[in-house]
């Protein structure tokens, strides 16, 4: 055990590479976090209902899949202008990486290898995946400035928010944008510690897939910006006035490298570039808005709340983790700032200023709201990385009291940090998978809970992916080739969902309640209106069944009254 | 050991502390199975047909399902407004009270579990001596629609093809209605839109006719003081509108007693005309009439008291 606690307390290795470790240990660990997490992922995955987004990605994939048989059989015409329409042109308000390998993953784990039984599942494994490498990656990146503990509790707290944990699993965009963030930033910084080809190459790469995975991505070149100003601004100033710019060579990769690479893996822009891409931003920029509560009342349209992002941070990131983040934060940025030593503490400020471009958006009060947490996900590997160095502040005060205390006692001292790390990962893992699979509506002891937030007026659920909390409600109680209106449930996840054999097959998904004999309601405040549709539609206001989340209604069931 | 080097405590202490909250929250909210025992305990209180209010207001699905249309009907859920309920029911859990209870009497209060049951009185209760919602009926009423400037009677049927407009769309067309011959969405039948705080009203879809203006005639209506009512358009829909005015005028025998003019940001819109006749028994016409009908849904409720 002494063993296994010296490997986990060993110091972080030195920042130029050296390391008394074995090089092997901190990728095994690293792979490790990423295996455990995705079996995590996919051991829950099953009573998870598919997100309507989902359900637009799936069909979205299908199509891609279809071009990919081309690539296959007939490459020449794949590549062609009509083939590269024919088939990309579904979904092309959003870029194709992930769609890609959504189609890729069920052509080949499900309908070629049968790896996975159900088709949705083997759609969400990329994301699944490119999570989890997030979270190896915040292991790795958190290892070069503490140790193995300290960056393991890092990694499991990123693992375990309960957000990220719902994001985790499904077939969209917003962790792996969230994973691949985090993973570009390694690669970049990396790449400013050691120089040489490989690192800056591999920064360009990852950002062509970075802006290949959600527009996110367009915000990643002012964070790189920021960062060098902040940490280079003398050397950077000198140097023009002797008239040599020093850019590193992974700033430039980025530049260079990255938008190659994104419009290589982007078949829809190799055709009409300009107008495709412009037609992308403005689609983003222009973007509708929708409805979303806040604090008991429903947003549709400017201004927005400005406490919106801040207080739903506090909200639904466990307190544990924002204490050992604020920790992190004021130990390292704080100090360096204060003795004016940012170029030494390059990594904190890096990660600072991805935190701060990520919330950034939400300093204006038209930023959209809808989506909830999941627009500033990409700032939650690095409050990680922050705790997992506030962590290791506390492992260091640990091992400074106990040997002031007892002397040298590495036993006692091992107990102590373990039960320390424990005690601040415990909380996380119980929100996140006691609220699975209800997701969004996770929220801390903070605010009281789910009860503490429906009654704040904090949204419970959004996407229709709480069918899956009814399903078997539907497949007992449903009459042979009933009509179920289906309601915020898209229908391509309706029909994922029976396709996996998650709802009867007979059952038929309708959008008229008017012909249905059930009604699903998925509850926002806004959707009151369907609700009261079902009553007079139905002439009953008395649910059929509801499903709750520590007693608190998210979705129910309503069945139409039949003659006696 | 001073405290300076003892800060170290708080992060773990705080782990520990937010795990044991979690699971404080997590539990203290009943569950769905925990409803029904609340059933009995409310059918001894409700004497005389009491407003049953839940708080907190999210946990109504949860009674709806448990105490069913006996003891929450439909005309008390999607209510106008409490005024006219002489004593209500408080069901809450979590120490949580109905706003819009706030002010009445509680007579008295019992706790069952995690159930508290108050009984409450309105000082305020309205004395209502005719509903024109409920009094919708093909027996009192005749609804009549301006065409080429003549008035044609829009037939009552009981049977009518019911359809909904989902989100986006108008709220459920019944199918008890009196029809117009202009075709959908010109009718008069009673359904339930979304106010501005999206809670639902139960009123008289009364959608202003292109020909000219609807007009719903009541007969043998017993007076009181003054008539009155609320009137809205559906609000997901209309929020941002900027449609036309709607004008409803009340009239008793034939003579108007006052007029309201609806915009669409006036939300749920209370409305109060004296009658000048209480205790008389008349015939009462509501005129509602717009410049441009287009996606004028117009719902209004009505009593006199």
């Amino acid at each position: 055990m002494m063993r296994a606690y010296r490997a986990l307390r060993r110091r972080a290795v030195h920042p130029k590479g050296g390391s008394r470790d074995r090089d092997w240990v901190d990728p095994a660990i690293a792979l490790g976090l990423v295996v455990g997490y995705v079996a995590l992922l996919l051991s829950t995955v099953h009573d998870l209902g598919y997100a309507r987004d989902e359900g637009f990605y799936f069909q979205a994939a299908r199509s891609y899949e279809g071009w990919f048989e081309l690539l296959f059989t007939h490459p020449d015409q794949a590549f062609t202008r009509a083939a590269v329409d024919r088939y990309w042109s579904a979904n092309h308000e959003h870029p194709a990486l992930m769609k890609a390998l959504f189609a890729l993953s069920h052509r080949f784990l499900h309908e070629k290898w049968r790896l996975f039984a159900e088709a949705g599942t083997s759609y969400r494994f990329p994301g699944m995946l490119i999570s989890a490498l997030g979270v190896g990656v915040t292991y790795l990146w958190a290892r070069r400035l503490a140790s193995r503990l300290a960056a393991l509790v890092g990694g499991v707290s990123l693992a375990m928010m309960p957000q990220v944990f719902h994001h985790a699993h499904l077939a969209c965009f917003d962790m792996p944008v969230a994973a691949m963030w985090l993973i570009t930033s390694y690669a970049y910084h990396r790449a400013l510690e050691t120089g040489g080809v490989r690192w800056p190459l591999a920064s360009g790469v990852l950002y062509g897939l970075l802006l290949d995975t959600k527009h996110n991505a367009w915000l990643f070149p002012p964070v790189l910006v920021a960062h060098l100003f902040l940490t280079r601004s003398r050397p950077l100033f000198t140097g023009t006035l002797r008239g040599r710019i020093a850019v590193p060579s992974a700033l430039l990769s980025v530049a260079i490298v990255g938008p190659l690479v994104f419009y290589a893996c982007w078949p829809w822009i190799w055709y009409d570039t300009g107008r495709r891409i412009a037609e992308w931003i403005a689609f983003h920029t222009g973007h509708e808005y929708y409805n979303m509560e806040f604090l008991g009342r429903t947003y549709w349209k400017p201004p927005m709340p400005l406490g919106y992002a801040w207080v739903m941070t506090l909200a639904t990131v466990p307190l544990t983790t924002l204490a050992l983040s604020a920790i992190g934060f004021g130990h390292d940025l704080v100090g360096a700032v204060r003795a004016r030593e940012l170029r030494t503490r390059s990594a904190p400020v890096f990660w600072t200023v991805s935190i701060f471009v990520s919330y950034a958006p939400w300093l204006s009060t038209k930023t959209p709201i809808f989506g909830g947490t999941k627009h500033w996900l990409t700032a939650y590997p690095f409050l990680c990385l922050f705790a997992a160095v506030g962590f290791e502040r506390v492992a260091c005060a640990v091992r400074e009291e106990l040997q002031r205390r007892f002397g040298h006692q590495p036993l006692r001292t091992a107990l102590v940090e373990i039960a320390a790390a424990l005690c601040v990962v415990v909380a996380p893992v119980a929100i996140a998978l006691g609220a699975h699979p209800w997701g969004l509506a996770a929220y801390t002891p903070l605010v009281g809970g789910a009860s503490g937030a429906a009654t704040l007026g904090l949204n419970r659920t959004f996407w229709g992916y709480t069918t899956g909390a009814v399903q078997d409600f539907l497949n007992q109680r449903a009459p042979p080739r009933a009509a179920v209106y289906v309601h915020d449930t898209a229908m391509q996840s309706w029909e994922m969902m029976q396709a996996d054999g998650r709802l009867r097959s007979d059952l038929r998904g309708t959008m008229n309640i008017h012909d249905s004999d059930f009604a699903l309601y998925h509850h926002e405040p806004h959707m009151g209106r369907v609700e009261y549709q079902i009553w007079v539609a139905y002439g009953t206001s008395t649910p059929a069944h509801i499903g709750t989340y520590d007693g608190v209604p998210v979705v129910w069931v309503y069945e139409r009254p039949r003659p006696r | 050991m001073p405290w300076s080097r003892r800060w170290w405590l708080f992060v773990p202490v705080l782990g520990v502390i937010e795990l044991m909250a979690h699971f404080v929250f997590a539990r203290r909210a009943p569950r769905p199975e925990d409803w029904p025992k609340a059933r009995a305990p409310l059918v001894e209180l409700r004497k005389d047909r009491e407003l049953v209010v839940v708080a907190p207001h999210w946990a109504e699905p949860l009674a709806r399902q448990a105490f069913g249309e006996e003891l929450m009907p439909l005309q008390d859920v999607a209510r106008a407004d409490e005024t006219s309920y002489a004593r209500a029911i408080e069901v809450s859990v979590l120490g949580q009270s109905a706003s819009e209870l706030s002010g009445w009497r509680a007579v008295s209060e019992r706790r069952e579990g995690a159930f508290r049951f108050r009984l409450l009185e309105n000082p305020h209760a309205a004395n209502v001596r005719f509903d024109f919602v409920d009094g919708l009926v093909p027996e009192r009423v005749v609804v009549r629609e301006t065409a080429a400037e003549e008035l044609r009677e829009c037939r009552y049927t009981p049977n009518a093809r019911v359809s909904t407009g989902s989100l986006p769309g108008p709220p459920t067309f019944p199918a008890r209605r009196f029809a117009c011959a202009s075709g959908e969405p010109y009718f008069v039948g009673v359904t339930i839109i979304d106010d501005p705080e999206y809670r639902p009203r139960r009123c008289i879809w009364a959608h202003p006719t292109p020909g000219g203006p609807l007009r719903i005639q009541f007969s043998e209506v017993p007076l009181g003081r003054v008539i009155r009512g609320h009137a809205g358009l559906p609000w997901l829909i209309m929020r941002d509108g900027h449609g036309v005015p709607i004008e409803l005028d009340v009239r008793v025998d034939g003579q108007s007693i006052g007029t309201l003019v609806h915009h669409d940001q006036d939300g749920w819109h209370l409305f109060e005309f004296p009658t000048g006749a209480e205790g008389r028994t008349a015939t009462v016409e509501f005129e509602v009439r717009a410049s441009d009908v287009r996606e004028r849904h117009f719902c209004f409720q009505a009593d006199t008291r």
